[in-house]
């Protein structure tokens, strides 16, 4: 079902305060879904309700429980159910006019999500089912699977959650770093996909749900750092791209780069480092951010790039460390770098050794690695620009 | 919620029946969350029987044939997977290296003692 951006907003909301009220994704959202769509007839005739979300949550909860009525191999659970919503704290008229009595259970659902017994697959696609609100065609559409593979595993994954016990909860403190490290890298992730150029734009869900966990948790350095990484290279979408080609940073245009993104992302970033930690988000928005400086000091980024390589030791890291050196050193030493990398797979891989090989007169060679990197890449703009510069280093004929 | 760790070990060449149970595994398998344990002998001693659409045929050796082989099953009482993935983890650091556990919820069952 499609929501419009006010049901999209609720959206998220609503579902994980049903799951905590009936224990159960699957449940969950087809409750949700039904009270969705009877809003969407009805607001637009009577009226929006004062409290939305509260309408929103009563109105899935009721239908749930009607559904467990009905179906009275549930019966024993129903009773149940009933039993705890009739003593529970809550009486349906206040949560249906008080905002401030509904628990916003987000944080629970996102770290169910996210949990690491699901594939990285399942977590991706599951938060943005559910926090996210995308529907099914929409993720299938963006991670270019057909709907089924997508519907699928949907299923399998809220499953698995309920039944190997999943926990809906904010995991204890002894287990939020590495719990909190695989929620952002589920975000990071969806923000890069959108990158990548599919059909519907993650990069602006990935935003939308870093600030929505930079609401929820504003005193984790890492959450805002996030946030601010991603509002940073955001910033530059308009001048990315000029009639479909794609412009080095060096070349941008400037005033088409989105300075209230920018100005936000970098009061996030000062928020993040006054709280002392460094962790590797935090060293990644700098990085961001000394790239939107000109003109660029790359030896800081050199030397930001060397710490996130230890924090993280990616082989990736390691590459852009190279562009940085290859800045200030010259080609040859880029080249020292990446010949100690294991990158063949990656297409970013071979289009930064072959701008290395060309700059460094090494034409033929970087031939060669244009070819193998325009074999690799993924999107229109990305084809063109390396066909371009496959022409330019062709051997004279 | 009751799970089942079904513990996965690399071969080896002593005699298993020869071997106690680790030091460092049998206070473990005591605790009250510990609601049974088996451990089963090196897969060189199992049988197979599979039906094979009402045949029974019979194989020597396990179902599954791979370097590591199905060791033990212990079942526990977990409130969700993390306090079992816990459970796990202490149970995994007293075995040798290349040992796997695979943890299972359970959907139902009985387990009468040994």
């Amino acid at each position: 079902m499609a929501l419009d951006a006010v049901f999209r907003d609720q959206w998220g909301r609503v579902l994980a305060t049903l799951v905590g009220i009936l224990g159960d994704i699957e449940l969950a959202e087809d409750a949700a879904a039904e009270a969705f769509a009877i809003a969407a007839e009805r607001w637009p005739r009577d009226g929006e309700p004062a409290n939305p979300t509260g309408w929103l949550i009563t109105t899935a909860r009721n239908r749930a429980i009607d559904h467990l009525r009905r179906r009275q191999v549930l019966a024993d659970k129903t009773n149940l159910l009933t039993r705890d919503l009739e003593t529970g704290p809550q009486p349906r008229e206040v949560l249906m006019d008080d905002a401030a009595t509904i628990p916003d259970e987000r944080l629970e659902l996102i770290f169910t999500c996210c949990h690491p017994a699901l594939a990285l697959e399942a977590q991706v696609a599951l938060t943005l089912r559910t926090l996210g609100g995308l529907s099914t065609d929409e993720i299938a559409l963006a991670f270019l699977v057909p709907f089924e593979t997508m519907s699928k595993r949907l299923t399998r994954t809220k499953r698995k959650i309920r039944n190997a016990g999943i926990p809906f909860a904010v995991p204890p403190d002894h287990r939020l770093p590495d719990r909190l490290a695989a929620v952002l890298a589920v975000v990071y992730l969806i923000f890069n996909q959108g990158w990548g150029g599919g059909r519907v734009d993650l990069t602006a869900e990935a935003i939308h749900l870093g600030r929505a966990l930079a609401g929820l948790m504003p005193d984790e350095p890492e959450v805002l750092a996030l946030l601010a990484l991603m509002l940073l290279h955001d910033a530059r979408k308009a001048a990315r791209l000029r009639d479909g080609q794609i412009v080095p940073l060096d070349e941008q245009d400037r005033t088409l780069w989105d300075t209230r993104q920018i100005d936000e992302g970098r009061a996030l970033l000062q928020r993040a480092m006054a709280r002392g930690r460094t962790g590797p988000y935090l060293v990644q928005g700098a990085i961001a951010d000394l790239h939107l400086h000109e003109p660029r000091d790359w030896r800081q980024i050199a030397a930001l790039y060397q710490t996130l390589a230890r924090q993280t030791r990616s082989s990736i890291v390691e590459m852009n460390r190279a562009i940085a050196v290859a800045e200030i050193d010259g080609p040859e030493a880029g080249l020292a770098i990446l010949d100690r990398l294991d990158l063949g797979h990656y297409r970013y891989f071979h289009s930064t050794r072959a701008e290395f090989l060309r700059r460094a007169g090494r034409d033929a060679e970087a031939h060669h690695a244009y070819r193998r990197a325009l074999d690799l890449a993924q999107t229109e703009p990305e084809q063109r620009f390396l066909a371009d510069r496959l022409a330019e280093t062709a051997p004279p004929s | 919620m009751q799970y089942a760790l079904l513990a996965y070990s690399p071969a080896e060449t002593t005699d298993r029946a020869t071997r106690p149970i680790p030091d460092a595994l049998a206070p473990l398998l005591d605790r009250p969350d510990v609601t049974g344990w088996t451990r089963l002998h090196a897969d060189e001693s199992a049988t197979t029987l599979r039906n094979d659409e009402g045949r029974m045929l019979l194989t020597d050796g396990p179902f599954i044939d791979s370097k590591e082989y199905l060791a033990g099953l212990i079942l526990i009482e977990a409130d969700d997977l993390d306090g079992a993935l816990a459970t796990a983890a202490e149970l995994l650091r007293t075995t040798r290296p290349g040992t796997a556990i695979e943890v299972r919820p359970i959907l139902d069952g009985r387990f009468r003692g040994a």
